[in-house]
């Protein structure tokens, strides 16, 4: 195994990257280092309008999980590109910290893949660390959210609005009401209509059979 | 199947939301072709029901010709807007085949791009003798490059993608197609590939897409990609997993493997692929 080569000249290569290709391999080395004390500088990168290494960026940020969650928060929120790559790195992390932007993200971004990223994600927070009463707050928040994307203009939101509710729904109590109003938002997804594509109604009908089958 | 673009409003005014009988009035007017052209766009967007969109974008397909070819670029403008409505309305656009058939032969070759995309959106047949005409002369004529701009002596790419749409299997047409199979650009091989696949189903032009995921220029993948998922090719679902593009476009061909293709791998094979690109 190489020896691990230290933060500060994974850091500094980063920094001296002279072309777009030696900045995604930057990135992706120190992405790979684990340390997280990579994390704010894995979030500087999500600024640089590089794509190649906005991806190996999030994967770093996902990677580190909650170590990444402060220094994604601390984002300029007026940095639009930024912000459409920390919404897909929180959603990917499940931190619940991520909420607030999440939520932000899915009711109002203009782009549709930050949104499906958005949806997703809600689907995946973590929340069996939370006190039970914090808990049922947030995942009625979380709810709530994704029912309101259920109407979205875009068929992939809703495609993975059909997947969030999936996996909320699996911490949800059967027999409340939360679980009554999930059901019926994925049984709209199921319905034939013009712009309805067959591939939502698919994976919303599979979602309902997954859940029946519990 | 490279991204359509999506004609943008050309003035400010243009550029305020709508409804739809405001677009009608648009659409009906000629005073001000800027109008029009934004009305023909906004009715295709938004796939208007009104039972005047038709014969109004027929109108302004056909206002085009015979008009003063210097009168500036917004007569084609109008016409090729109308043009993409009409194959975004389809079927319901099925009147205005003779019109697009007659505009196949304009010398604006951004309009017979257009008339030939909206055929293929409606199914066509009676486009298929007269696409294939426009293609006949084969790579090296219809697919020379013009020597004063980018772009090929006919719009290759729309009239093959049109062949594919319509799906008529014929020999002529299969004889028509084969030779872009060796075009010198990769986007008309693709295109080429994509008709030949949905036509006659054989794997090896869905294996000739999938080498297309593998071409070092994004631009190529991208195509592959969509024409990919315009097949439904669903042995294609690893490549496509693998391919350095962005998950939106990898997400759409998926949708077309779920929703145009058959057989393996099965639906929840590649519902769980769309599940983790999200």
């Amino acid at each position: 195994m190489p020896s691990p080569v230290p933060l500060n000249a994974l850091i500094d290569q980063l920094r001296q990257a002279s072309s777009s290709e030696a900045l995604v391999l930057a990135t992706r080395a120190l992405a790979s280092s684990g340390d997280p004390g990579a994390a704010p500088v894995l979030v500087e990168v999500l600024g640089y309008n590089n794509p190649g290494a906005a991806v190996a960026a999030v994967d770093g940020l996902v990677a580190l999980g909650a170590e990444a969650v402060d220094p994604l928060l601390r984002l300029d929120p007026d940095n639009y590109g930024a912000r459409a790559w920390a919404v897909r790195a929180l959603a990917g992390i499940g931190d619940v910290r991520g909420l607030e932007l999440l939520i932000d993200a899915l009711g109002s971004d203009v782009a549709a893949s930050v949104r499906r990223a958005a949806a997703k994600g809600l689907g995946n927070l973590r929340l069996d660390p939370l006190e039970p009463p914090i808990r049922l707050a947030v995942q009625q928040r979380c709810l709530n959210a994704l029912l309101a994307a259920g109407s979205d203009g875009e068929w992939v939101v809703r495609y993975a609005v059909a997947v969030a509710l999936e996996s909320l729904a699996r911490q949800l109590e059967p027999a409340s009401v939360a679980w009554q109003r999930l059901e019926e938002c994925l049984v709209a997804l199921c319905e034939a209509a013009d712009d309805n594509p067959p591939v939502v109604q698919l994976r919303a009908r599979v979602a309902l059979d997954r859940l029946d089958a519990q | 199947m490279t991204a359509r673009p999506t004609a943008a409003p050309a003035d400010h005014r243009a550029g305020e939301p709508i409804n739809e009988s405001e677009a009608i009035a648009r659409l009906r007017q000629n005073a001000d072709p800027s109008q029009q052209y934004y009305a023909a766009w906004w009715l295709g967007r938004m796939r208007s029901q009104h039972p005047e969109a038709v014969p109004l974008l027929r109108d302004a397909l056909r206002q085009r010709r015979g008009r003063d070819p210097g009168a500036g670029i917004e007569e084609n403008a109008v016409a090729r807007n109308a043009a993409r409505a009409l194959g975004k309305l389809a079927p319901a656009a099925t009147d205005a085949i003779p019109d697009l058939l007659a505009v196949l032969g304009d010398p604006d070759d951004g309009l017979r791009e257009a008339a030939a995309r909206a055929l293929g959106d409606l199914r066509a047949e009676s486009a298929l003798k007269p696409i294939c005409q426009l293609l006949a002369s084969g790579p090296n004529q219809a697919g020379a490059s013009r020597p004063d701009s980018p772009r090929m002596m006919e719009p290759c790419e729309a009239l093959l993608e049109a062949l594919g749409d319509i799906g008529i299997a014929d020999p002529a047409v299969l004889a028509v197609v084969e030779p872009f199979i060796d075009h010198a650009r990769p986007l008309i091989r693709s295109a080429a590939a994509r008709a030949l696949l949905q036509l006659t189903g054989e794997p090896r032009w869905g294996d000739l897409l999938v080498s297309l995921l593998n071409h070092h220029q994004l631009q190529v993948r991208r195509a592959a990609l969509m024409d990919l998922g315009a097949a439904g090719w669903r042995p294609a679902l690893e490549s496509i997993r693998r391919t350095p593009a962005e998950n939106s476009l990898k997400l759409i061909a998926l949708r077309g493997l779920v929703e145009q293709g058959c057989g393996a791998p099965a639906e929840d094979a590649l519902l769980a692929c769309m599940d983790e690109l999200l």
